[in-house]
């Protein structure tokens, strides 16, 4: 049974790296430009396909296939923010309904690159690691901790650099940060490509786990937005433990409780923490 | 404008007459349905500013419970409409309770309703001895209508459901109607315009709040029924998120403005993939494509465009009947 459990948890904070990613980039194009972007999932979907793409068909490197995918996903990004969201900056539900508009462009437009017959990627990494008795193929660690390692590094990058310190001063007074020489039209759109280009990198690493249909994303963008708001909507550091909370909730209830009710727990959880504590698990008075 | 109001529903009164055929009755039909639940979609969204995405959810549970009240009570379709409407209203309202008591807005409202709506579909999804989980059912019987005159119908052509459709189309935007130009609309309005300056004006946000959010739900759940009887089929999809997109797409197309807009945006909608060949991709691409290019660049639908058009259009003529213009004024 503790095998059971643990394995389960090692599990639970591997899918949770993943929820973590695509809420890092929900909370961060919410804080910088006022809106939700539903289409995470749908760019998700697209960095998985590129990568898949590039390294079974094409045939390079999965490393050299990961970062072109990012960096296909970002020019993406650049794409839809000159052409949409530029409009819709801090217009809430017009943003909310482009990127749901988009998701369907995009959705239909990977089905009708690749066809809408599901893909797998052969292994990239074959073999295990044992971790406490508990057997953990080795993408699957590999993959948790390159995430891990990006969500920590925004978070650093977020603190410690100037760039950072003007998104923090922008999200708490637009006017005053512009004031102060904050970039603001760049400031935006950077941050809303580096969001698409976080939920790139976990479609190209997720390509590599998991097999891949075009619409998965819908899934991990509803889970990256329950974990951004368990959290505390507003904070990377958050969203990473708010993610991987969800991640080990989902795991840990599939033992005790029907797997097929499996996605509720995240609904319930994210109802119960709007109605009872909306700043988040984390956040402090509203 | 009364007379071209009273030609469009003369209109329509003879349309089975005059086309014999079936695909143009049938595109008329869903346009019907659909747009019950694009108007009162409207009635939350449009017109009180509430993001529901609740709507698809209503929209199946009452087909859900329509089928299981006429399965197990053995009542009539009617009976187990009204069933369904009431377990609508009743659950609307607990969440509805629970999203206007903690003063759930826009974003977070939208979240928790769609919340909502995804348990509902899990469990229509997941319990399978009573809703055939993901294969759905078949509804063979067809439902039966007296009608003083006619005796009883059996809703079976075509021709029939049209009939069907329109009058309960027409019944919902006459309901709407009636509430939208009373004191409950008004305040609807001032709530959509800013909810903490209407409470300070005395109205009760959270009372006009829940009344919206249910009279549209309740009016979901006939849209639903009548749409998974016209079908002769019933499945979880009707619950996704997808379907809820379809609504807020007709809104937004129509024009979240006025009541009749949505209406218009179902029959484009609905007329669409059948008068362009499309494949599926083709189709989730338009209609993605559609949805993002009203709200960029016709914010006020087609008909808030056309009405405004309207009455620019008499503004550089003579100044003409001014109740028209009252019309197109409160039709923005």
């Amino acid at each position: 049974m503790t095998q059971l459990i643990l394995g389960q948890l090692i599990n639970g904070v591997i899918v949770g790296t993943l929820y973590g990613i695509v809420a890092a980039g929900i909370t961060l194009t919410f804080g910088i430009t006022g809106i939700v972007n539903f289409a995470l999932g749908a760019f998700m979907t697209l960095g998985a396909y590129m990568s898949w793409y590039l390294t079974d068909r094409v045939g390079l490197a999965f490393p050299a296939a990961i970062v072109l995918s990012v960096l296909a996903t970002m020019a993406a990004g650049v794409v839809a923010d000159e052409a949409l969201f530029r409009h819709t900056r801090n217009n809430l539900i017009n943003g909310l309904l482009v990127s749901i508009g988009l998701i369907s462009v995009m959705q239909a437009g990977i089905a009708m690159t690749w066809t809408a017959t599901p893909q797998e990627m052969h292994f990239v990494l074959p073999g295990v690691v044992q971790v406490g008795g508990v057997v953990v193929p080795k993408m699957k660690g590999l993959a948790a901790l390159i995430l891990l390692a990006v969500i920590l590094c925004t978070y650093a990058a977020l603190t410690r650099t100037w760039v950072g310190r003007a998104a923090f001063a922008y999200a708490q007074n637009p006017e005053a940060a512009r004031l102060m020489g904050v970039r603001t039209r760049l400031l935006q759109s950077g941050a809303f490509v580096y969001s698409v280009g976080l939920a790139g990198l976990g479609g190209a690493l997720y390509a590599s786990l998991y097999s891949i249909d075009t619409g998965f994303g819908y899934t991990y963008v509803l889970k990256g937005i329950e974990a951004a708001i368990l959290a505390g909507i507003g904070s990377v550091g958050g969203a990473l433990v708010g993610g991987i909370l969800l991640g080990m909730a989902e795991a840990i209830g599939s033992i005790f409780l029907p797997a097929a009710y499996k996605d509720a727990y995240g609904l319930v959880a994210l109802v119960l923490i709007l109605v009872l504590k909306p700043a988040g698990i984390f956040g402090g008075h509203k | 404008m009364r007379v071209l109001q009273l030609l469009a529903a003369a209109l329509l009164l003879a349309l089975p007459h005059m086309v014999r055929s079936d695909f143009v009755l049938t595109i008329f039909v869903f346009t019907f349905i659909l747009g019950i639940a694009a108007v009162s979609f409207n009635l939350i969204f449009g017109f009180t500013g509430q993001l529901s995405m609740f709507h698809a959810a209503a929209f199946g549970i009452s087909a859900y419970v329509t089928q299981i009240a006429m399965t197990h009570l053995a009542v009539p379709f009617w009976a187990g409409l009204g069933c369904a409407v009431l377990f609508v209203l009743v659950i609307s309202t607990a969440i509805g309770s629970i999203c206007f008591r903690y003063r759930l807005k826009e974003f977070y409202f939208a979240v928790v309703t769609l919340a909502f709506a995804e348990m509902a579909r899990l469990v229509v999804l997941n319990w399978n001895s009573v809703t055939n989980g993901s294969l759905g059912i078949a509804l063979i019987d067809k439902p039966k209508l007296w009608l003083p005159g006619f005796g009883e119908i059996t809703l079976a052509s075509t021709s029939t459901w049209y009939y069907v459709g329109l009058t309960a189309l027409a019944f919902t935007l006459v309901v709407c109607h009636r509430v939208l130009n009373s004191w409950v609309g008004r305040c609807f309005g001032a709530i959509r315009l800013n909810d903490e300056l209407a409470s300070t004006l005395g109205i009760n946000v959270f009372r006009y709040k829940l009344l919206a959010f249910a009279i549209g739900n309740a009016f979901a759940a006939v849209a639903g029924a009548l749409y998974a009887w016209y079908i002769g089929y019933l499945e979880p999809d009707y619950l996704s998120i997808p379907q809820s997109l379809a609504f807020i797409s007709m809104v937004l197309l129509g024009g979240s403005g006025s009541l009749v807009g949505p209406a218009v945006g179902a029959l484009v909608l609905t007329s669409l993939p059948h008068l362009i060949q499309l494949s599926a991709e083709a189709r989730l691409m338009t209609y993605g494509a559609i949805l993002i290019f009203t709200i960029l660049v016709l914010p006020k639908g087609i008909w808030g465009t056309a009405a405004s058009l309207w009455k620019r259009l008499q503004g550089s003529g003579r100044v003409l009947a001014s109740e028209s213009q009252a019309n197109s004024v409160e039709a923005q």
